[in-house]
């Protein structure tokens, strides 16, 4: 094939490039900031909420989880707007969307670890005296959450690359930076092969640290029993 | 004599099955009760309701002549708060051991006089140090559960129970899912707890310890006290057929029991 490859067109833009995967992992990190403490928050409301809460949170759970990405994604932009007459900017509504987005599977994954105690952990403390929040506190979450860092990491991993959809808002992620890289010095291939490249760099690293934690844990819980 | 507790025609219903039909009961401080009987006669049950781990259906629980919960017109209301602080003066250890596993046996025992009682770090120390000591286990106070035999966790569980320094301890089985060779260390555990003249009820299939712990033997079936009284007048000179039964059911098979001193 004839092709003439030419990185150095698309090279001398690279910081724009690295802003956008900055950005992206902006967005990646505050939805996860955002959306551990929610997820949570809504697993407790639907685990041990009375039945007016338990409902309602089951179906805003199931309904973020079975709703694609980017109509949310939309509906926060576009649609919001029109209901509050607030103009929300691209970064806010990613940031929104992402961190809610996040938090329903993130309360599935908090839902899961909880149940997945023995009941004699509830009775022990109970029997101590503990309230339900010192039992969840001091004995619950604690096993939970460490069985959870797995599904955890693998959660994480797979919000950054969805967080490909903001660029659809014009957020300056890398995707989109590659995008208008691309548009003005019609090297596509280049541009997005390097931006392929940068994605994969980065989640590759950030799964070989899951892996590298799961080993530990595994040999921890080995080690445990 | 002073009464510590007293259960008066306590009932406890799961759905339409009922497995307490009216249990009374009086403990005198420092008396130590064995509850025997079939599986399904009400023992755990009536264990369980004591420190309301289980809520009776109807009924009232006794301690120090205190009634727990509030009469309403349509029965005893119970308050939350009120039950765990009753949970926290009665000490309960489990057939399981229920250990938390993320703890060393010393975190373990130091959990509820910090969560519960917050005693300050040094008084928690204190107290996990002197009650691993008392069921011989501060040589392993920095192992984690997974670490122990399974009679050295349910003597960390004893000693988990009694940091609280409960007014009363209930057994439930508590040798129940240990190999045979390991019984031994906790009811030797518990008979010295005995001898310190705590307080204890106890529902457990070993006959031989029961004989020469308990100051008195139930024998419950079908959700009733059928029998009750002395080692012997129960285990030894049943009245009752359903007793008798149930003892020749229970031996048939087995060796005489191991005497302890």
């Amino acid at each position: 094939m004839g092709y003439e490859w030419d990185f150095l067109v698309v090279l001398r833009d690279f910081d724009l490039l690295l802003l956008g995967l900055v950005n992206t992992l902006k967005v990646t990190v505050l939805a996860l900031v955002l959306g551990v403490p929610i997820g949570l928050a809504l697993a407790l409301l639907r685990l041990y909420g009375n039945l007016v809460v338990r409902a309602p949170v089951g179906l805003l759970i199931e309904f973020l989880r079975t709703t694609p990405p980017i109509a949310q994604l939309f509906w926060f932009f576009f649609a919001l707007p029109i209901l509050t007459g607030i103009e929300i900017d691209p970064f806010r509504a990613s940031i929104l969307t992402f961190a809610l987005q996040s938090s329903a599977f993130f309360a599935e994954v908090f839902r899961g670890g909880i149940v997945s105690i023995d009941t004699g952990q509830w009775e022990a403390s109970k029997a101590l005296g503990m309230s339900r929040n010192e039992s969840l506190r001091r004995i619950i979450l604690p096993q939970a959450v460490k069985r959870m860092i797995p599904a955890f990491l693998e959660r994480a991993i797979e919000l950054m690359k969805t967080t490909t959809l903001v660029s659809t808002i014009s957020y300056a992620d890398l995707l989109y930076q590659a995008n208008s890289i691309a548009q003005s010095t019609y090297r596509s291939l280049e541009v997005f092969s390097i931006a392929a490249a940068m994605y994969f760099l980065v989640i590759f690293a950030c799964s070989m640290i899951v892996r590298y934690i799961e080993a530990r844990l595994a040999i921890a819980s080995e080690a445990a029993h | 004599m002073t009464e510590i507790l007293r259960l008066r025609n306590l009932h406890k219903s799961f759905g339409p099955l009922e497995v307490l039909k009216g249990i009374d009961l009086a403990v005198a401080q420092g008396e130590v009760i064995v509850l025997i009987g079939a599986s399904g006669s009400g023992k755990s049950t009536l264990l369980r309701c004591i420190n309301f781990m289980e809520i009776p259906t109807s009924g009232r629980v006794f301690l120090h002549g205190t009634p727990v919960g509030r009469q309403t017109s349509s029965g005893v209301s119970y308050v939350e708060r009120e039950l765990t602080q009753i949970r926290a003066r009665i000490g309960m250890v489990f057939q399981h051991f229920n250990l938390f596993p993320h703890m060393t046996a010393l975190q373990n025992v130091m959990e509820g006089p910090r969560t519960v009682l917050k005693c300050s770090p040094d008084e928690c120390r204190n107290r996990a140090d002197n009650q691993l000591r008392k069921v011989g286990l501060e040589w392993k106070a920095d192992a984690y559960p997974s670490q122990l035999s399974g009679g050295q966790q349910q003597r960390v569980a004893i000693a988990r129970a009694l940091a609280m320094e409960p007014e009363i301890m209930l057994f439930d089985e508590v040798t129940s899912a240990l190999d045979p060779e390991l019984v031994g260390e906790v009811l030797i555990t518990m008979k010295e707890l005995a001898d310190e003249g705590m307080t204890m009820l106890i529902v457990t299939h070993e006959l031989g310890f029961a004989y020469s712990v308990a100051d008195r033997v139930l024998f419950l079936a079908d959700g009733n006290v059928l029998e009750q009284g002395s080692p012997p007048e129960v285990l030894t000179y049943p009245k009752e057929e359903a007793t008798k039964n149930f003892l020749r059911g229970h031996s048939s098979f087995r060796l005489p029991e191991p005497q302890l001193d």
